[in-house]
């Protein structure tokens, strides 16, 4: 497989966690009260015959109170790991984590009747109803059973699933279980709520329809922490974003923040039939262009100012007399910039212990 | 078409060879079947305790009496040990009562005048399936070897039973064994590889409630179970209960045998996250503890190894005390010690079922 990287030039590996600068949370600089999640230091090491791995790997940083915080990675980043531990799950090899103002090592029952969690892989039980899960999930999280009848219609009621609430849940939709899933963690109105990839293997309606959910919940000055490896979803909803690849906190911050941190302005490709080996470098002496390389017969450029330097570009081309397929120029993504700062593609995943891609950036 | 087909025994074999433990344990299981099973039922019954009595009054040992004593004391089918176990009794209703509190199998009673004519009095314990027919046939042959021509007048004190009912009592234990380690177990284990279980962990309710609700859920379902059972099992063999109280006990002991069950499955279930695994292990216990349990055949027909596992085995004294109470009408005073071997049961399952669960749960 070809190593999905900005190459060369003057490009150096993006800021790491330790110089994000602004948020960079070093030890005591504000009490656990203003953040929702206090995270320092926390490592988990999963040891087996064959190896060891460092599903979390010296990860700090906090989460303000009411925001959406969004934990991005491909798969195998340690994303569910995390959420693991800071749900409870798991103990922590390392480090030390606090949940609103409890450690969770030292009071894993308290943090558990101020969380709401709503795992990867659903959890709903599919031969009861939806009214049936709701009220069962209710009373494990202790609602008042005055109050849990009107709660369980009100939330029925935000999912649009009243009508089917004396069904099974066996015969719903992706989309609607994993609606009902998402409201069922939020039964208790969670100080915090966890969401592990709420919209995976969701059609784009149904994603669209999580996604105004989840922006409702916040309303009610609920933290959400939110992992995903879509970059879309975390642009539209996350005030803060973590990049984390590896079991390592890449960078943290707001998605335009972020989007800045690509030295470039656009981004241009451009298809071609066949290659003249001058071309390349012809092109990159233009002083303009940060990068230019060449996959898959596309012709990949970052440029301060896309628009200003691509007739030039494109009257180069005509000189090597190469014939073009298709011109696209556009600003850069949240995922052009992970690619940045960590030379991989997001969706690709790496199962944490994986290979190192021939020319990734490594930390 | 040979290239699907050649896919999917490949696929199919590799599934199979990757997982080791089930293959042992369906390898096993037919020779469990056949060294207990082949033991269990069909055995030569020897030692069979068996009461003599002289009637009152008596003056003194008749000699019908002492030569069949002896006779009796010695029988032996060729190359095994003696038939029966014989205990002497002065008392003929203490002899009685015994047989009533099943310490032994039968009494023959001799008659006091020296005669021909006087009938033997031969008093069987119908209830047990086996013995009945050798007490018998072994009182019969001793008499004729005296060359005495006195009738034998044969008591079955509970009747007759037949061997449906006899079997009957077995199959409402089984319900309960049946219903906790396939029904329960193996609903437990789909939980746990969906996440159900997970999903319990990461909210306010205890380790302690987990496993409470759990076992309370299972226990009443084995129970329902074991009762089902045993309503369609008075239908089919028609045996009448006698009284409230017996019927009360009946379930008392279906009770105690659902939670004893109950917990063990619990604990066994929280060692296994495959289906297929813990299917086959729940196979093999409950082969084990049913062939053992004296459900099929009376536990005297057993070779020793197999009554060692009999006084260990739950399902023992389950089948025992609902025998004496369904079949014999006998109280608590009876089935007393099977209620205690039964409580120690249930006691340790709960115990082992509440420190397994939850170390699987941490």
């Amino acid at each position: 497989m070809e190593p999905q990287t900005y190459d060369g030039d003057g490009f150096t590996p993006g800021k790491t966690a330790a110089d994000a600068g602004v948020r960079d949370p070093s030890e005591g600089s504000q009490g656990p009260r203003e953040h929702s999640i206090r995270i320092r230091h926390l490592t988990k090491v999963f040891q087996s015959k064959m190896k060891t791995v460092r599903a979390v790997d010296d990860i700090s940083f906090d989460v303000d109170r009411g925001e959406i915080f969004g934990l991005l990675g491909p798969n195998g980043a340690g994303k569910s790991t995390l959420i693991r531990i800071l749900t409870t799950l798991l103990q922590p090899t390392s480090g030390s984590a606090y949940v609103d103002r409890y450690e969770i090592t030292q009071d894993p029952e308290k943090i558990r009747s101020i969380i709401g969690v709503c795992p990867q892989n659903s959890t709903l039980d599919v031969e009861l109803t939806a009214y049936d899960n709701l009220e069962f999930y209710g009373k494990l999280v202790n609602v008042d059973d005055r109050l849990l009848d009107a709660r369980i219609w009100e939330l029925l009621e935000m999912t649009g699933l009243t009508d089917r609430a004396h069904l099974r849940v066996q015969t719903f939709s992706g989309g609607m279980k994993r609606k009902l899933e998402i409201v069922r963690a939020f039964i208790h109105q969670p100080l915090i709520l966890f969401l592990d990839e709420p919209t995976i293997g969701l059609d784009p309606e149904s994603r669209r329809e999580v996604w105004e959910q989840i922006i409702r919940l916040n309303q009610e000055d609920t933290t959400i922490i939110l992992t995903t490896h879509y970059m879309d979803e975390a642009e539209k909803l996350c005030h803060h974003i973590a990049f984390v690849d590896r079991g390592r906190l890449v960078t943290l911050d707001t998605p335009d923040n972020l989007k800045q941190t690509i030295p470039t302005g656009d981004l241009i490709e451009i298809g071609f039939a066949s290659m003249d080996d001058r071309l390349l470098p012809e092109i990159r002496t233009n002083d303009q262009i940060n990068s230019a390389e060449i996959r898959n017969s596309t012709i990949f450029i970052s440029a301060k100012n896309g628009s200003g330097v691509l007739p030039a570009i494109v009257s180069l081309l005509a000189r090597y007399s190469i014939p073009m397929r298709s011109i696209s120029i556009r600003p850069p993504s949240l995922e052009d910039v992970f690619i940045y700062l960590t030379g991989k593609n997001l969706e690709e995943g790496t199962g944490g212990e994986s290979r190192t891609p021939p020319g990734g950036h490594r930390r | 078409m040979i290239k699907g087909a050649v896919a999917i025994f490949k696929r199919d074999f590799k599934k199979f060879l990757s997982n080791p433990f089930v293959i042992l344990m369906t390898l096993f299981m037919p020779i469990m079947y056949l060294v207990i099973f082949g033991n269990a039922v069909g055995g030569t019954i020897t030692h069979i305790p068996l009461g003599v009595v002289q009637e009152e009054p008596y003056n003194d040992y008749t000699p019908l009496y002492t030569a069949s004593l002896h006779d009796l004391k010695t029988l032996a089918q060729k190359d095994y040990p003696r038939t029966f176990d014989v205990a002497v009794y002065n008392d003929e209703q203490k002899a009685k009562r015994d047989l009533q509190e099943g310490i032994i199998k039968g009494v023959m009673v001799f008659p006091s005048p020296v005669s021909r004519d006087h009938a033997v009095r031969l008093y069987v314990d119908s209830s047990d399936y086996a013995t009945p027919g050798l007490i018998q046939a072994g009182v019969q042959t001793v008499l004729a070897r005296s060359g005495a021509t006195n009738p034998v007048q044969i008591d079955k004190i509970y009747g007759e039973i037949k061997y449906i009912q006899f079997f009957g009592v077995g199959v409402i234990v089984m319900a309960i064994f049946m219903t906790t380690m396939f029904g329960g177990g193996i609903a437990l284990i789909r939980d746990r590889e969906l996440g159900i279980i997970e999903g319990y962990l990461v909210t306010p309710v205890k380790r302690s409630s987990i496993i409470l609700g759990m076992i309370g859920s299972g226990t009443v379902r084995a129970f329902l179970a074991g009762f089902t059972i045993f309503l369609v099992d008075l239908l089919i063999t028609g045996i009448v209960i006698q009284s409230a109280e017996d019927y009360l006990l009946v379930l008392l002991v279906l009770f105690i045998t659902s939670l004893g069950v109950t917990s063990l499955m619990v604990s066994i279930a929280s060692r296994f996250t495959n289906q297929q695994e813990y299917s086959s292990v729940a196979a093999f216990f409950s082969l084990i503890l049913f062939m053992t349990s004296g459900a099929f055949y009376p536990t005297i027909g057993m070779p020793d190894w197999l009554r060692w596992i009999t006084t260990v085995n739950p399902e023992y004294y389950a089948v025992d005390a609902l025998r004496s109470i369904i079949l014999r009408g006998q109280g608590i005073n009876v089935i007393g010690t099977d209620l205690v071997a039964l409580l120690i049961f249930s006691g340790a399952a709960i115990l082992l079922g509440i420190f397994t669960y939850r170390r699987t749960l941490e």
